[in-house]
């Protein structure tokens, strides 16, 4: 017996025949070629200006200086992660509060269940210091 | 359902617990209360039914079976907290987070001991593997436990990647995230098996052998165990690693039937295993430190483990019950005798014997367990596994193989035992306590009982 004959065992028919796929292989290839197009062209019909501005980093046209690799308090990443953690939360709400009546009871115990786990997390972060800015 | 729960809410207890109370002492006696209410609960569940009751949409189905190895996890913990508590407020400096994260790691074993739906076993996965991340990376100022939770990470957020692939492909080609689909609902009837299943099955395989460490996946479980604080790589090779294996056995016993005219699993297993038993006896021979003999060791254990996964029968099933047990108590006694160490290499063992008497025969005894000695648990573990390969009727060279690399690995085990009884030396340990020596003992004690008596265990499986 070989290891693996599953290329003998025949896929479904209705789900795989090649025409199925057709329109997704014509917008493969329409994409693929206009992008190519695209850059090609570009490439050799537009004018040529290299000077030193245009290799810097554009950054809203303020002039940038240093750079970004540099240590940065550990705060700065403690507060960002915090934040989507609760951001995250106040997306759950937007899909509960439009089914607010239809969840009922039940759906009110859910979401404050979710809400109670939420406000022990912060709880503990505030205790624990974690948002303290000043040493 | 109890022991998922109990064991979510006790990690938030244990969490508050480093806000509120500052002495660091009572939070290893928090844990272990934790581990027995969680313990009583899970007991209560498996013959009276769960304090909760959720519907769970068939996500979650809780067998016997499941709930047994609950208990046995439970129990393994709980010694665990018993034996190396104290160590664990060594290891840094943020100890009751350290009883948390254990705590949510087996919140994430009970999951995987009961899941239904590939979800879940991915949710499960998950649960048990981030907490681990932190814990290996626990001690902040040591170079080579950084590089072990980076290395684990990484090498475990790609298993993960290769895992939900699997799920994606499985859910292509059968049309249902549940572990057992009806034949008869795939694809609108078709009879056949789905090039997509046996794709996505073979990715879960490479997943769930990365998982256990078995060869050619194991390449993170030297240096991560390794490079962990010895507490918790006590842990990760014994609780972790069993709950692994249930998932594993669960999973593949629910799939490989149907799949089995598109794979030959047995062989596929079959390579994996031996592999296995050969990279890590051989490996482990030429180690110079005890920690990094039992990574590999852990290694070779788990190709005996995945016999249970290449039978899959109700011997195997007992028989992983038997290896869990026996593998998890001789491992924890072992590493509990290891932290205490000075030196961790084997010249560090040498003389114990004659300094701490005590330590040495109770590590002598796990260690003859581990080797497979009669009258220890780890011979009636690795007998009733091999039994279980001889009941499927194929691949009996398999256990001619097993049996060689069972003699392979005596002779690593057996060079601890030699430092600490017929080599001269000094054998620094740490100051131990007159209670840990007792539970030691009582660690000895369970490991010849269940040697002489495996029915002793069994017997509550059925009962």
């Amino acid at each position: 017996m070989p290891l693996l004959n599953v290329l003998l065992t025949a896929a479904p028919a209705a789900a795989s025949s090649a025409s199925n796929y057709f329109p997704i292989g014509l917008q493969l290839l329409f994409a693929i070629g206009f992008v190519a197009t695209m850059m090609v062209g570009t490439h050799l019909l537009g004018p040529k200006r290299r000077t030193g501005d245009k290799l810097e980093n554009f950054a809203s046209g303020i002039e940038s200086h240093g750079d970004a690799r540099q240590p940065m308090a550990i705060k700065y990443f403690l507060v960002a992660i915090l934040f989507v953690l609760f951001d995250v939360e106040v997306i759950f709400f937007y899909p509960y509060a439009v089914n607010f009546r239809g969840l009922g009871w039940s759906g009110f115990w859910s979401v404050l269940m979710f809400v109670g786990f939420f406000a022990v997390g912060f709880f503990y972060i505030i205790k624990k210091g974690a948002l303290q800015w000043e040493d | 359902m109890n022991a998922i729960i109990l064991s979510a809410i006790w990690g938030v207890v244990l969490m508050f617990c480093s806000v509120l109370i500052k002495n660091k002492g009572v939070y290893r006696h928090i844990a272990a209360l934790g581990l027995l209410v969680i313990l009583a609960g899970n007991i209560h569940e498996t013959y009276h039914g769960s304090f909760f009751n959720i519907d769970t949409h068939e996500m979650l189905r809780f067998s016997r079976f499941g709930l047994f190895f609950n208990t046995i996890l439970l129990a393994a913990t709980l010694l665990y907290v018993l034996l190396s508590g104290r160590d664990v407020e060594k290891a840094g400096g943020y100890v009751a987070e350290y009883f948390t994260l254990i705590f949510f790691v087996l919140c994430g074993a009970s999951i995987l001991t009961s899941f239904n739906t590939l979800l879940m076993l991915f949710i499960g996965i998950e649960i048990l593997s981030i907490p681990l991340y932190i814990l290996t990376g626990s001690d902040k100022r040591n170079l080579r436990s950084n590089e072990a939770a980076l290395k684990y990470f990484l090498m475990g957020a790609f298993s993960t990647g290769i895992l939900l692939m699997g799920i994606a492909l499985v859910y292509g080609g059968t049309g249902s995230f549940m572990l057992e689909v009806p034949r008869s609902a795939i694809m609108g009837g078709y009879k056949g098996v789905s090039f997509l299943e046996v794709t996505g099955l073979l990715f879960l395989l490479v997943a769930m052998s990365f998982k256990v460490s078995a060869a050619p996946f194991h390449f993170w479980t030297p240096d991560v165990y390794d490079g962990a604080p010895s507490v918790f790589t006590s842990f990760m090779a014994t609780i972790v690693k069993a709950a692994a294996f249930a998932a594993f056995l669960k999973l593949f016993e629910a799939r490989v039937g149907d799949t089995s005219a598109a794979v030959d699993w047995k062989l596929l297993l079959s390579i994996i295993i031996v592999s296995t038993l050969l990279i890590g006896n051989v490996t482990a021979v030429f180690q110079q430190s005890v920690k990094r003999m039992l990574a590999y060791s852990s290694i070779a254990q788990a190709g005996f483990m995945l016999f249970a996964v290449f039978s899959l029968n109700d011997v195997a099933k007992e028989g992983l019950l038997l290896y869990a047990t026996a593998y998890s108590l001789a491992t924890i006694g072992v590493f509990a005798v290891l932290i205490k160490m000075k030196d961790v290499t084997f010249e560090g063992f040498n003389g114990l014997a004659r300094k701490n008497p005590v330590l040495a025969a109770t590590t002598t005894i796990c260690l003859l367990s581990l080797a497979g000695i009669p009258l220890t648990a780890g011979f009636f573990a690795k007998f009733s596994m091999l039994s279980a390969v001889i009941k499927t009727g194929t691949y009996t060279w398999l256990v001619v193989v097993a049996v060689l690399f069972a003699a392979v690995s005596a002779y690593y085990y057996f060079r601890v035992i030699q430092a600490m009884y017929f080599k001269e030396g000094d054998a620094q340990t740490e100051e131990v306590t007159g209670g840990f020596k007792v539970l030691l003992i009582a660690v000895a004690a369970l490991v010849i009982l269940f040697g002489v008596q495996p029915q002793a265990l069994l017997n509550w499986f059925y009962f």
